[in-house]
């Protein structure tokens, strides 16, 4: 009887042991398997990440390519015809019995000079020449005193000296999407006063751009950057990401702030 | 039981996987209850209803099919046909069982048999459980709040299949090993409970 007993409790003790170490191996295999699923999902994830940034330099340097080929032409083609044609037009005589015509001489050769520095500036503008030799400071400075008025805005720039080129490529995307975010704002914030700062330290690259228009918050940048129409957002975005950067907008009392900071290894 | 429960009012709204879940909680709590109330008053209550045995017999057959609904509304394309036979061949037993062999009512004893076939389905479920998310494709998810619950079935199913499979055998040759042998039953329940909160915890909802 006692021997039955104990086989038994030696039954039940072995059945238990039994079962839950079967149970403790599904479960340590369900838990391997799940890693390595998780595993390989993060690498396909990091892989398409990849991909896409691929994608997005490749069209960033298209774009770049694009407007290098478009700045030539006009500078090297039309620009080139226009300062011939501006030549031949200095080249004809106005008479005595055409006193009538020289008004119309005169305004022929003024639009020709003023056709000749628009395609000069437009050129210049997208050849970004002065950001290659000079680096993005003085291209950022030049930039600005282009478009300042001083009758309608004021625009003033406080640019970290110390900030040194690593890569050009980066030094172009950083470049247009100042221009980008300024444009928007003197097209659509219309304000009196902006200020561009930058701050270069061992991290990042600080670039604020203050006004006092009306500008945007960041929700509405997020909710404008996927719009068809706002195609000037979307290649701020498009260049962030390739930058792996962060842009911001913020709202404060005395006015708008754009925050964008590119961390410094970055190199494309 | 009280641990879930708890968890359950902070996290009200739950997946609709989890509503079996809920209800098996609320009702083990009133049958719980009555068992304990039974229990203490043994010495007061009439001969035929001083017995709470027959309230473990209605305990299993709610555990297994609420949990058999909480398997199904997983609505895991494994094995689907034979999880939604499961519950029905349950029943089957249960009827069979009942009327041809044991007394539902027993005032002696509980069904060692009712119990242990409960944990039969319910390891078969948890094992399909874990066979298909070792074979599905879908990205896992940080937070699993089934894989906590069928874990803690899991745990408490394979602890007890042999104790349920000789309690009754138990019970007539070491009386006293059986009741201490229930302590083990009570602590892996526990652990049922606090993965049960677990789960709860986990929705994302």
């Amino acid at each position: 009887m006692k021997q039955t007993n104990d086989d038994i409790r030696l039954l039940l003790f072995m059945g238990i042991a039994v079962m839950l170490s079967l149970f403790a191996s599904i479960l340590l295999i369900f838990i391997f398997f799940q890693r390595k699923k998780y595993q390989y999902q993060q690498k396909i994830q990091r892989l398409h990440q990849t991909q896409q940034n691929q994608l997005i330099e490749a069209a960033v340097r298209s774009e770049e390519t694009e407007r290098h080929r478009i700045a030539e032409e006009l500078h090297d083609e039309v620009g080139a015809i226009l300062s011939a044609s501006k030549l031949h037009l200095q080249g004809v005589k106005i008479n005595v019995i055409d006193k009538n015509n020289e008004p119309r001489y005169e305004k022929g050769q003024e639009l020709l000079d003023m056709a000749i520095k628009q395609v000069r500036g437009i050129s210049h503008n997208l050849h970004s020449s002065i950001l290659k030799e000079f680096g993005l400071n003085e291209a950022i400075r030049h930039f600005v005193e282009k478009i300042t008025n001083n009758d309608l805005i004021f625009i003033t720039t406080d640019l970290d000296d110390s900030y040194t080129t690593q890569a050009n490529e980066n030094d172009i995307s950083i470049y247009r999407m100042v221009q980008e975010l300024m444009n928007n704002i003197l097209k659509h914030a219309r304000p009196k006063k902006i200020h561009i700062t930058s701050t270069y330290n061992h991290d990042a690259l600080n670039i604020s751009i203050f006004h006092n228009g009306k500008g945007l918050s960041h929700a509405q940048y997020e909710e404008l950057k996927f719009n068809k129409q706002g195609l000037g957002l979307k290649a701020i975005q498009t260049r962030i990401i390739l930058l792996k950067g962060e842009v911001s907008f913020n709202h404060k009392p005395e006015g708008y702030y754009i925050n964008i900071s590119i961390p410094r290894t970055i190199t494309i | 039981m009280l641990i879930p429960l708890a968890i359950l009012c902070l996290k009200k709204k739950q997946p609709a996987f989890n509503k079996p879940v809920v209800i098996y909680l609320w009702t083990a709590l009133a049958i719980n209850v009555t068992i304990d109330a039974i229990w203490k008053l043994k010495t007061i209550l009439p001969h035929p209803y001083n017995t709470n045995n027959y309230l473990y017999n209605i305990h299993s057959i709610i555990r297994v099919l609420l949990f058999s609904s909480f398997f199904i509304k997983l609505n895991q394309q494994f094995l689907s046909k034979t999880k939604r036979i499961a519950p029905y061949i349950f029943l089957g037993f249960v009827l069979i069982n009942f009327i041809f062999y044991q007394n539902f009512f027993d005032y002696g004893q509980l069904s060692s048999r009712l119990l242990s076939f409960e944990a039969v389905i319910m390891m078969f479920y948890c094992m399909q459980y874990y066979l298909f998310k070792i074979t599905d494709d879908e990205e896992p998810s940080k937070k699993q709040p089934d894989f906590w619950i069928v874990t803690g079935l899991g745990i408490y199913y394979t602890v007890n299949f042999f104790i349920f499979l000789l309690y009754n055998e138990l019970t007539l040759r070491l009386h006293n090993f059986a009741i201490s042998l229930w302590n083990i039953h009570n602590f892996t329940y526990t652990i049922l409970c606090v993965f049960i909160a677990k789960g709860l915890y986990e929705t994302n909802e």
